[in-house]
């Protein structure tokens, strides 16, 4: 019953966004009206501004990507593939991604399972040290992982995983976690208890009916912890420089920087390792941006 | 909707909890203090190459052909990037995991001495047939940078020298010398300038980097020859500040603005790229500007000679390979030590790196006057034409002195923030501080 519930109201959001106007639709406010009258151009061109600003370094970065070593043209013409080759044939770049993307994927889902648990946790259960471990939580996003090197470098060397890439999947894990719990956990207070109870009423177990009602309610928030999470292990340098000492576990941060010598630069092949490196984090936002927004502010306001 | 803690999470929080006490509580490893073992020498040994990516290839090789040469032992190649390998060595000194063999220059080599990471080579080297095979400068330069008297931690393999790379083609254009002494590198500034049409005579260094390149610029032009004068060094001298005043007073005048955040990157970048008249760089951006520019549009030459006729320039870190402390053998990485500092090798090495070879039957190598910068540095070096001011690489202060304590002062003084005088003051006072400090010690 709960679960036709649940469908039975997704199925009727878009039909009432249809059907009922929104309330003010019809008398635009002081403030829409104001808006209205401003110039288009006092709004697109300080956009273009900006865009060209953002965009300028991308154009670069390819430029030098393309183009061929020596030239100075500031238009990608003539093309080469060459840079490309190099980095990624002769510099182990196939490598470095394929374990930037295992680290990549590893961290987001071992962030999401366990975010969903401690943020459940802080939605729907009241203890003592709740307060104090929500401070914790928030006090602990100052602590750069720097800091943490050693310790969790010599607990990684007495597991014996140094040169592992669950060292890294699990420090990356570990210092996202904090702000992945505090956000999970917003979401999961959107979601009326009330549901979850239905439920249980209905038979189902805490578990079943997390999995079945609330669950796909947080997909907003899955996405934008999740895809934090993937983002920020793709571009994390320290802890893969520190735990990883074998050329083969390295990942793509560290072979960028592999790619600036003591006195020579390749910027050819350093723009093309940079491209390789873009592209994932490109993908990943233009597919799941709509999500993201709509995660980030539902969740941001949840105390 | 309430839910109470159960006795079973309490325990289980206490049971983590203590874990992870113990986990860390035990921890311990093959730090810099393990005093490690010779071994068989035979097995498995680590490399990690200090400058790793545009070195590895020449590495791998080299490798190849040791393993060739010694096939019962395997040698696992690591490249460092160059901007991290002071933080990767100290991360391994202080939690365990150094490597057996290293590559380590001489710019943080007392800092790795200091922690008992590496360990002495005199005793090995008296038995190697590389005895006397090394360029004597070196050897004294990775002695000196160690601070530990005749103790030697690394091998020298090949050491940089800086080098005054100018546009051969601009100074055809407007009839100029090339700028081989102080009164020409001046003039060729001011003249090749035309900053309306985007063109400059000179990039400066404001950024990463900039503090040695200034005092290249300070101490060749006043002719100092000496760090320091007794207890106090020369640093903010008369002479010196006025050659430092004079260099500075270049930025935005002949050089780009954007200058002050210049690192050797950017420097170097923007010289292959744009219409600039000279720059101060090493040999080892030779190849970038043969890429950029080809062989005809620019020559390299060492640093002005001063007003006094003597070209006078401060040290450049020497490179070298150390044997750890740690390693569990020894044998096998001194060896591979052994190997890579030969004749072949090290020629082979310092070909493809465009440095100096630390193996004199290397230097002697017909490659080294096939390449002009390379050929005109080594005889710079070794003909006695050219005095060095040896910088204290040994002070374990320096490189916070020289980086980031005064790194952002020289931008100000760019900026016309502060003097020269105040630049090279306050820098002096921390230098004679740090060299108190470091005598006091029991050192030097």
């Amino acid at each position: 019953m709960t679960a036709a519930l649940v469908e039975k109201n997704n199925a009727a959001q878009p039909a009432a966004r249809h059907s009922a106007p929104p309330p003010f639709s019809s008398r635009r406010t002081k403030r829409e009206r104001a808006f209205d009258d401003v110039p288009r151009w006092q709004i697109y061109l300080p956009l273009g501004v900006y865009l060209l600003f953002t965009l300028i370094p991308f154009y670069w970065m390819l430029l030098f990507a393309v183009r061929p070593a020596g030239s100075t043209s500031l238009v990608p013409w003539p093309m080469t593939g060459d840079h490309f080759s190099k980095v990624w044939n002769e510099r182990s770049f196939a490598v470095f991604f394929q374990n930037s993307m295992l680290v990549g994927v590893a961290t987001l889902i071992t962030t999401t399972l366990v975010a969903l648990a401690g943020g459940y946790a802080l939605a729907r259960f009241d203890f003592k040290i709740k307060g104090g471990f929500m401070l914790a939580l928030l006090c602990s996003q100052f602590i750069p992982g720097a800091l943490m090197l050693v310790p969790l470098f010599e607990i990684f060397k007495n597991l014996q995983m140094i040169n592992s890439l669950w060292s890294v999947v699990i420090a990356e894990t570990v210092f996202q976690l904090p702000l992945s719990i505090i956000l999970i956990s917003g979401f999961i207070k959107n979601v009326p208890v009330s549901l979850e109870e239905a439920a249980w009423v209905d038979g189902c177990s805490r578990f079943k009916a997390f999995r079945t009602v609330v669950l796909p309610l947080l997909r907003p928030g899955l996405i934008a912890v999740g895809s934090f999470a993937f983002v920020h292990s793709w571009n994390h340098f320290l802890f893969a420089l520190m735990f990883l000492s074998e050329q083969d576990k390295q990942t793509i941060p560290v072979g960028l920087n592999t790619l600036i010598g003591a006195d020579s630069v390749d910027l050819g092949a350093l723009a093309a390792g940079g491209v390789i490196a873009a592209v994932p984090v490109v993908i990943v936002f233009a597919f799941i941006q709509k999500w993201l927004i709509t995660g980030f502010s539902a969740g941001a306001v949840k105390g | 909707m309430t839910i109470s803690k159960t006795q079973r999470g309490r325990a289980a929080a206490a049971v983590s909890l203590a874990a992870a006490l113990a986990l860390t509580a035990t921890a311990c490893g093959d730090d810099g203090s393990d005093s490690g073992t010779e071994g068989s020498g035979k097995g498995e040994i680590t490399f990690w190459d200090n400058n790793g990516g545009p070195r590895t290839a020449i590495w791998t090789e080299i490798i190849k052909d040791f393993e060739k040469k010694n096939p019962n032992i395997e040698v696992k190649y690591v490249p460092i990037p160059i901007a991290d390998v002071q933080s990767k060595y100290d991360t391994a000194i202080a939690g365990g995991g150094l490597p057996d063999v290293g590559g380590v220059s001489t710019a943080y080599l007392a800092n790795m001495v200091s922690q008992e990471a590496l360990e002495p080579i005199n005793k090995r080297l008296e038995k190697s047939p590389l005895k006397g095979q090394l360029v004597e400068g070196m050897v004294q330069s990775v002695r000196a940078a160690a601070g530990r008297g005749d103790d030697l931690y690394s091998m020298p393999t090949s050491a940089n020298n800086g080098a005054l790379w100018y546009r051969t083609d601009l100074f055809e254009a407007a009839k100029l010398e090339a700028p081989t002494t102080w009164p020409k590198f001046y003039e060729a500034a001011d003249k090749l300038t035309d900053a309306k049409d985007n063109k400059f005579g000179y990039t400066i260094r404001g950024g990463a980097g900039s503090i040695a390149q200034a005092l290249d610029a300070a101490y060749g032009q006043s002719g100092i020859t000496s760090f320091w004068d007794g207890e106090k060094t020369t640093l903010n001298d008369p002479k010196n500040v006025e050659a430092l005043e004079k260099y500075a007073a270049l930025f935005k005048k002949t050089t780009p603005a954007a200058d002050l955040n210049n690192d050797f990157t950017k420097m170097v970048a923007q010289w292959d790229t744009g219409t600039i008249g000279m720059l101060s760089h090493n040999l080892g951006s030779y190849q970038d500007h043969l890429k950029a520019l080809g062989e005809e549009k620019f020559a390299g030459i060492p640093a002005p000679i001063g007003e006094g006729g003597t070209r006078v320039q401060v040290s450049n870190p020497v490179d070298g390979l150390g044997l750890f402390r740690s390693s569990k053998n020894k044998n096998a990485a001194w060896k591979f030590i052994e190997f890579a500092a030969s004749h072949e090798s090290n020629s082979k090495w310092n070909k493809a790196a465009g440095a100096i070879p630390a193996n004199t039957e290397a230097a002697k190598d017909p490659w080294i006057n096939e390449t002009e910068p390379t050929a005109l540095a080594a005889k710079a070096l070794t003909d006695g034409s050219t005095k060095i001011v040896d910088l204290p690489y040994y002070l374990p202060d320096w490189n916070n002195i020289s980086k980031a304590d005064n790194e952002p002062e020289f931008q100000k003084l760019l900026l016309g923030k502060v003097t020269a005088k105040a630049f090279l003051d306050k820098m002096a006072d921390e230098l004679n501080a740090a060299n108190k400090e470091w005598q006091e010690l029991g050192n030097g």
